[in-house]
């Protein structure tokens, strides 16, 4: 048993030399955990090569105050412990100033690792669970101070979606309370805006019906279809990501369901409309964006991102790419406020996003939301853009429905 | 002629039972053993920390590894639930840490909670074999899979639950450096122990089981006590090997505990070769490493083939199905037996017959 691992020694040994991150003096060290693979690879792919073309167009215009971003991807299939591996092996090898994460389940279990190495953490996972740094307000169940995420939670977006779906009860004119239902995965992404959603449904006076659960991994739904149906529900929120989402929509459109259906914020988008075909009408979704074809001088530079991996430059990117990117220009602002009063670390970056009020990175003027985060409220922003799919007889239409503003409560953060 | 104790032999030469149990056939095993050991305690301090987490790895899955071997290579029993043990084990130590008791205590404890789960879920083997039992484990498999998701007071549910780094007097095992010692303490401690157990009565009773029921049974064995023992036993190694796992990784998550984690286990063990306990931690050496040697010839390869790096998780699975497969049709002993031809081989050379 001994002689083995010593054999095997000499070819670890090896590895080990080769699987070792170059890291220049001058480069700034950040971790890229992606999810490549796995159930919400669908939308993952998308934000993560927003990710990754952000931080090539920082490198090739001069870099954070002329250092290069030295960007280290891994793919851990939207895996929770394989996170934390690879967290921890971040930690002690590459040393990472960043991470630029994903998922809320690997997300949520980092959130002590991060705050005790004073690594900011820019998540792809909007959970309400990240946005209170001080652990102290009524719902949060821990202090989250490192972690940080661009856009409007998953519960302010479901909350918005609420808000809208009671003025369209109201504006046409039914009676009665509306019944609003929650589906998903069992699984922390899904199940994190569920209690804090559900509270706002009954503050405005909806029936809050027992929720239902689908696989985040696209399958036959018609099951869950039927007791949606049978349930009686007016407006169903969809926990899951795009694919798992089309396959329901599709179960549901089969079984005959008259709910409307409105979706978190990596559910639905411009290609799951075509996807998703007419059962996709009418579906509404939050963005943290414009989209792609609006006419704002930050395109500009949007464009010329996209250009990387995309040398004809004309495919339309989504919501979920442009989110990366902000995600990635947020980043960089407060590195490079950061580098002002010394040198890049953790902590220097996380107190300059703590100073960023109502921010927007200046090459992306109009693309990217103003954020504000302090050392109180991880809370970014609370306005939720909604948008809507129109089937249009073949040819999905994206529109924006509604940019509604939330406001601001203390007993909201960390929910 | 005359030999001296640590002389080349070119036979066997065992008179009583003590010489024919014994677990290092010649001093000089025992010290490169020993040696063994001691250059291990080295590792953290000349390596990085990525071979240092490998041989973690090695380590605590080897525990699992040697108690699903005890089970199915020394009992002849069929197991599809190990990684659910290996799962109970994990989630175990970490709550009964977070009870407030130290954790070098907990991993025991765990060890011994799973050891009843691990018996209880046996009960059907006093009954059935082959396939039908494999397919009893399976359920277990199941049942605790849902049981980790929904049990939130004991695994905080879906979200998972948080272990308590290893601390002693005031220390904590928080690197991979220092945890390394930990681990190998473990391995020590429990293939040791292990190794012995089967040079028991208890043992051989095992082996009886294994190699035939009926004749193990008129020669006196309880069936149905060193079936469920069995089960306990493996339980009990998945149990620490669960544990260790637990509170190296400082976060528990049921979604882990696959059944793919079961047959990854039953994977290392007919590698490492059935029935041989050297042979566990050959197999689970060979499963961890594989996936990283893919990683780096896939690395090589890209420069030959660009683009390859994109699909280099789904070769790192196919390597380890393509292994098993390679396994069973040209080394079925596993590489246990391997390395003995390969001792044989030197030891008779030139003279082979």
């Amino acid at each position: 048993m001994i002689r083995s691992s010593k054999l095997t020694l000499a070819t670890v040994t090896a590895l080990g030399l080769a699987a070792a991150p170059a890291v220049a003096a001058d480069d700034i060290p950040v971790g890229h955990l992606a999810a490549y693979t796995g159930p919400t690879s669908d939308v993952g792919t998308l934000y993560g090569q927003g990710v990754e073309d952000a931080i090539e167009y920082i490198n090739r215009n001069g870099g954070v105050n002329g250092r290069k971003i030295k960007r280290d991807t891994v793919d851990y299939a939207y895996a929770a412990p394989r996170a934390i591996s690879t967290y921890k092996a971040w930690i002690s090898q590459l040393k990472p100033v960043f991470i630029q994460g994903w998922g809320t389940a690997d997300t949520e279990a980092l959130v002590r690792f991060v705050a005790q190495d004073k690594v900011p953490y820019m998540s792809g996972s909007y959970s309400g669970h990240l946005t209170d740094p001080t652990g102290k307000q009524k719902h949060s169940k821990n202090a989250a101070p490192y972690n940080f995420f661009y856009g409007p939670s998953y519960s302010d977006a479901c909350r918005a979606l609420l808000q809208w779906a009671k003025q369209d009860w109201e504006s046409k004119g039914q009676t009665g309370k509306p019944k609003f239902i929650h589906m998903g995965d069992n699984h922390p992404y899904p199940n994190a805006p569920k209690e804090a959603c559900a509270e706002y449904a009954k503050d405005l006076g909806f029936e809050v019906l027992p929720a239902i659960v689908y696989s985040l991994k696209p399958g036959d739904f018609k099951a869950q279809c039927l007791t949606l149906k049978e349930s009686g529900a007016n407006y169903a929120y969809l926990g899951n990501t795009a694919g798992s989402n089309i396959s329901l929509l599709k179960s549901c459109e089969t079984v005959g369901v008259n709910t409307r259906f409105v979706s978190n914020v990596w559910g639905f988008d411009e290609t799951a409309a075509p996807a998703a075909g007419k059962a996709g009408d009418g579906v509404i979704f939050p963005g943290g964006t414009p989209w792609w074809g609006i006419d704002a001088p930050g395109m500009k530079t949007m464009r010329e991102i996209s250009k990387l991996s995309d040398p004809t430059g004309e495919k339309p990117r989504t919501l979920h790419y442009m989110r990366g990117v902000c995600s990635v220009f947020f980043m960089r602002d407060a590195m490079a406020m950061a580098a002002k009063n010394g040198p890049i670390t953790g902590e220097a970056v996380k107190n300059a996003l703590e100073q960023m009020r109502d921010h927007v990175p200046a090459e992306l003027e109009g693309v990217c939301l103003p954020h504000t985060w302090t050392p109180e409220s991880h809370r970014g922003t609370n306005k939720v853009m909604l948008y809507t799919s129109h089937w249009n007889d073949g040819n999905p239409q994206i529109k924006h429905l509604a940019t509604i503003e939330l406001p601001q409560r203390d007993d909201w953060l960390g929910w | 002629m005359s030999l001296s104790a640590d002389s080349m032999r070119c036979g066997e030469f065992r008179t009583t039972y003590k010489a024919d149990t014994t677990i290092f056939p010649t001093p000089t095993s025992r010290n490169f053993a020993i040696a063994g050991v001691i250059a291990l305690l080295f590792v953290p301090l000349v390596f990085d920390s990525y071979v240092t987490n490998l041989l973690i790895q090695i380590g605590y899955y080897g525990i699992a590894a040697l108690g699903l071997n005890i089970l199915v290579g020394f009992t002849g029993q069929i197991s599809l639930g190990h990684s659910a043990f290996f799962g109970f084990g994990a989630f175990a130590s970490a709550w009964i840490a977070n009870q407030g008791v130290p954790v070098i205590l907990a991993i025991p404890l765990a060890g011994l909670l799973t050891t009843a789960v691990g018996m209880i879920v046996g009960i059907p083997a006093a009954r059935i074999k082959g396939l039908y039992l494999a397919i009893a484990t399976l359920a277990a498999q199941f049942i605790l899979e849902d049981f980790f998701n929904r049990a939130e007071w004991f695994t905080g549910g879906v979200a998972g639950s948080m272990a308590a780094p290893l601390t002693l007097f005031g220390y904590s095992f928080n690197t991979d450096q220092s945890y390394f010692y930990i681990v190998v303490f473990f391995v020590v401690v429990m293939y040791l122990a292990g190794t012995n157990m089967l040079r028991t009565r208890d043992g051989r009773a095992f082996v009886a089981v294994r190699d035939h029921y009926l004749s193990a049974e008129i020669m006196g064995i309880n069936l149905t006590k060193y079936r469920i023992l069995a089960f306990g036993v493996s339980s009990f190694y998945a149990g620490v090997g669960g544990a260790l796992f637990a509170h190296y990784l400082g976060f528990v998550s049921a979604e882990g505990f696959t059944i793919l984690l079961s047959i990854q286990f039953l994977g290392m063990i007919i590698i490492g070769g059935l029935g041989s306990v050297m042979g566990s931690l050959m197999g689970t050496a060979f499963l961890v490493l594989l996936p990283e040697l893919t990683d780096g010839a896939v690395g090589l390869l890209n420069a030959v083939v660009p683009g390859i790096e994109r699909g280099v998780v789904y070769l790192k699975e196919m390597a380890i199905g393509l292994a098993i497969v390679l396994f069973l049709i040209f080394e079925p002993d596993g590489l246990a037996h391997r390395w003995k031809q390969i001792k044989a081989y030197w030891k008779l050379y030139p003279f082979s017959y």
